[in-house]
């Protein structure tokens, strides 16, 4: 163990990197500091992640150095050799081997090829160690990776880099399927590395844990460092004004921290008037005034989705976004398949309303829709999107029995839909033609999201739609959300951010073991109420029981 | 009113750490072996003599090429992406011909022939997962490529089968008292795996087989761990060719090529899915052995070759139909699980 003292550990100069005709990174500059946790903000497309590849040995820049306390480099020449340095990085996707057991997923790497014999008890304590801190220990080490839920993967991950021997851990969005509990924990553990001297490089779509996380932030936009400062005079609006370089030096560095502490989610005009029963008028499109009937589209009896949980029962009414919240597992998810028809609950009905307010009961997929259930997947890449075929093809892929006549598809008329979608929604800006796993995930969610919204459905079921999605992509979602919702279509909306459901729905059902146990209406309740809900306390204001009915 | 029922309530033995792990690890060859069960079962009604000392000695060596084969196929196919090796029949073909037309004239008659052939085998594998690793050719036409060069390479060297093979080699496929001598080989082929097993090597193949980029990621030092495979690979139709060479008292450059698709069907008998990242070298070995235990069962009643073919190919839908239902169970089953926990 040699300890260098050094003024910077990691000092990154100048940094290229082209793919192609693609400059994804411009000679950008990173200081990372001993004992300190710095951000890496920038929106999708910044450079953040080709940053971040280079730092761990995944890729070679074409031009540039990395000074590595003190020790100037040209590259890494491999992940191996970064964590041999010191350097662990999670990245942002999760990576298992999905047959193998936890515990060799956590020591994955950690052997040479040929290491022969047993592990030794003090690697064995490391990883219990590490497991135990970030709240898994309950967690089987026998048990093989595919069986673990979304979140035990992300976590188990992060143990994997936490137990090799780091002095800078790099996190890329790697607390995007954590609930607040498990994030908790996690921020934590890095505040007690910081305070060992060790240094945390992380990259966050969620703000708040920036701002309430790093020390220092730096900044890149397209490629290039534009700005680096301190949280203390860093404000929300000062960060994204960098971030997209439309509000320039907007505040940035007047100390604007009642901006911070507030943390005050958008105006949320728009909402509002629908709540009201008005449609909404964004800036991008005016909708005609058309009063929506609110009639219920969509309804649940003593719906069970554990064999020991409280049944749920509901009603969502057309234009009506409804929020769904919960700490991770609590049934939130289980609820949104059963919605799509993928999982069958245990027992009670759950039902589409005709106009004539006839029930159509859901049974499975194809059935929910036919009855206009649109469900749009958490996870893009392996429920959601054709990786190797083109942005129009993914969109269209769901649209082809409307082109179809007698078996011959009937490709120019798709295209004439896709141009005409593409450019009265503003969602897809890419050329149709190029592969869509080219494109930056918050453009494959523009047209995943398109592809669903095409085929015009009455409950539009979405599964935490942004995560990962950058700052200005989510203002242009939530337009078109409340846009769809002032058309009269019933949305569901899954979201593992509590400003985001304040901000975009009518009412939130908060999960807890299975079931619902508050519906809070978004205007009046607080982010307080919602994560008190969360932990299943009885909040007495503004909170009505539910699914405890007779 | 809702009456809770654990549906998922097992004996106790079963939740122990150990044996849990074993089940679920090995979970795989439960198939193949109730196939290799009923293909035995079925073999000693029909034909009394087969469990003779005798005939086990004459079946073993018979049925050691293709389990060899098999079990050379089966380690590429765990590791993934595509990974496949095509060559292992004519590699094991030209060894024949190496031995009885180029080792032996040269006055090579020793069991040096042994490390000889074995290396060999090492390095023709090696070539295949330089090919595949640094070249970044795909395995099938990477593969596929080596076993054109071994067919025509093997023909080339000995037009006309023949040769001639040290005694020591026939002898082989003869048995040491009452223990065949191929048990000997299998026997050392085994410790050598179950030594690796208790090491660090099978878990980096099978994490490379389930994500390549989680263990790269990770550190692992995928493109070194994809030539070692293939020439592990290697080594093993290598030892193919040894026993094969003994069997058939020469060299005969024709030999080798059916190995290959009866290999493939052999790993697709044992259970081992062609994605990757899940079995182990016992699926191909059992794979190897069911597909000889039918073949000797139909050859016993007379069938056609041809008929034979087409046995084998309905058995093999059959035993994937029933290792995709199995696969299905056993998710389903601990979705379930999770599900209640």
């Amino acid at each position: 163990m040699t300890t260098v003292d050094v003024a910077s550990r990691l000092d990154v100069q100048d940094l290229s990197r082209s793919f192609g005709e693609t400059k994804a990174l411009r000679s950008a500059t990173l200081r990372v500091a001993p004992g300190e946790i710095h951000s890496l903000a920038g929106e999708n497309g910044s450079g953040k992640s080709t940053l971040i590849k280079i730092l761990s040995g995944v890729l070679r820049p074409d031009r540039g150095t990395l000074t590595w306390e003190g020790d100037v480099k040209q590259h890494l020449s491999s992940p191996a050799s970064a964590q041999a340095m010191g350097i662990s990085t999670v990245f942002q996707e999760t990576l298992f081997a999905p047959e193998m057991t936890v515990r060799d997923n956590i020591f994955l790497g950690t052997d040479r090829l040929f290491r022969y014999g047993r592990r030794k008890g003090a690697e064995l304590d490391t990883a219990r160690q590490a497991m135990t801190d970030l709240g898994l220990d309950g967690l089987d080490r026998d048990r093989p990776m595919w069986m673990l839920s979304l979140a035990e993967r992300q976590l188990v991950t992060i143990v994997r880099a936490i137990v090799r021997p780091w002095r800078l851990l790099i996190l890329d969005e790697s607390t995007s399927a954590l609930d607040a509990q498990q994030r908790d924990r996690l921020f934590d553990y890095l505040r007690l590395a910081r305070s060992q001297g060790k240094s945390v490089l992380f990259t966050s779509h969620r703000m708040d844990e920036v701002l309430g996380l790093a020390d220092r932030i730096t900044v890149l936009r397209q490629g290039t460092t534009v700005a680096t400062m301190a949280v203390g005079e860093a404000s929300r609006r000062g960060i994204l004004g960098h971030m997209s370089g439309r509000a320039e030096g907007a505040s940035m560095y007047s100390a604007d921290t009642a901006d911070i502490v507030s943390a005050a989610p958008p105006p949320r005009l728009e909402a509002d008037r629908q709540a009201a029963g008005q449609p909404a008028a964004t800036a991008h499109a005016p909708v005609a005034p058309t009063p929506v009937l609110r009639t219920p589209v969509l309804q649940t009896q003593q719906l069970t989705l554990r064999p020991s949980s409280r049944p749920i029962s509901l009603e969502v009414r057309a234009g009506e976004i409804l929020g769904l919240a919960g700490l991770e597992g609590q049934g939130q998810v289980e609820f949104v398949e059963c919605l799509s028809g993928l999982r069958k609950p245990v027992s009670g009905e759950l039902a589409v309303l005709g106009a004539n307010g006839a029930a159509h009961p859901v049974r499975h997929y194809s059935g929910a829709n036919r009855l206009g259930i649109r469900y749009v997947p958490r996870d893009r890449r392996h429920e959601g999107l054709f990786g190797p075929l083109s942005v129009f093809d993914n969109f269209a892929v769901t649209l082809w029995a409307d082109f179809n006549r007698f078996g011959v598809l009937r490709r120019q008329q798709a295209r004439k839909r896709f141009a005409d979608f593409a450019e009265s929604s503003r969602l897809v800006s890419a050329s149709p033609a190029r592969a869509i796993s080219t494109l930056s995930g918050g453009n494959q969610q523009k047209v995943l999201l398109g592809r669903w919204i095409a085929m015009r459905p009455r409950v539009l079921v979405v599964n935490d739609p942004l995560r990962g999605v950058d700052a200005n992509t989510k203002e242009e979602l939530y337009g078109l959300f409340r846009r769809l919702a002032a058309d009269g279509v019933a949305i569901i909306y899954l979201s593992t951010e509590i400003t985001e459901l304040l901000t975009l729905t009518d009412q939130i059902a908060v999960f807890h073991e299975g079931s619902v146990v508050a519906m809070l209406p978004s205007e009046t309740s607080s982010d307080t109420d919602v994560v008190a809900a969360m932990f299943g306390d009885e909040h007495p204001g503004g909170t009505q029981r539910v699914g405890a009915d007779g | 009113m809702a009456s809770v029922v654990s549906r998922h309530a097992r004996p106790q033995v079963l939740s122990t750490p150990v044996v849990r792990q074993l089940v679920q690890r090995n979970s795989y060859i439960a198939v193949p072996l109730a196939l290799l069960v009923a293909a035995f079962i079925a073999n000693a009604i029909v034909q009394p003599q087969f469990l003779s000392q005798q005939s086990w000695a004459a079946s073993m060596a018979v049925l050691c090429p293709t389990v060899l084969t098999a079990m050379a196929v089966t380690l590429p196919i765990l590791s993934g992406n595509g990974g496949i090796d095509l060559s292992v029949g004519p590699l094991a073909g030209f060894i024949t011909v190496l031995i009885a037309a180029v080792l032996v004239p040269a006055g090579i008659t020793s069991q040096a022939i042994i490390p000889i052939v074995i290396v060999f085998g090492l390095l023709s594998g090696a070539i295949n997962g330089a090919l595949i690793a640094y070249v970044r050719l795909p395995a099938i036409i990477a593969t596929l490529g080596m076993y054109l060069f071994y067919q025509g390479l093997g023909t080339e060297v000995l037009p006309e089968a023949g040769g001639s093979v040290p005694v020591w080699l026939v002898k082989l496929d003869g048995s040491y008292g009452p223990i065949p001598a191929v048990w000997v080989v299998f026997a050392v082929i085994a410790v050598v795996w179950l030594l690796l097993t208790r090491g660090s090597y099978p878990r980096n193949l099978l994490s490379v087989g389930g994500d390549e980029r989680a263990a790269y990621t990770a550190g692992v030092n995928v493109n070194r761990l994809r030539v070692v495979t293939y020439s592990f690979g290697g080594a093993l139709a290598a030892i193919a060719g040894l026993m094969l060479t003994g069997l058939i008292q020469g060299g005969d450059g024709t030999v080798g090529p059916p190995y290959t698709i009866s290999a493939l069907t052999a790993v697709a008998l044992g259970g081992i899915s062609l994605a990757g990242g899940r079995g182990g070298l016992l699926g191909g070995a059992l794979g190897g052995a069911v597909l000889f235990l039918i073949q000797e069962l139909l050859t016993d009643a007379k069938v056609s070759v041809y008929q034979v073919s087409v046995i084998n190919g309905i058995v093999l839908i059959l035993a994937l139909a029933l290792n995709g239902t199995v696969e299905y169970l056993r998710r389903k089953s601990a979705t379930a699980k999770q599900g209640q926990g």
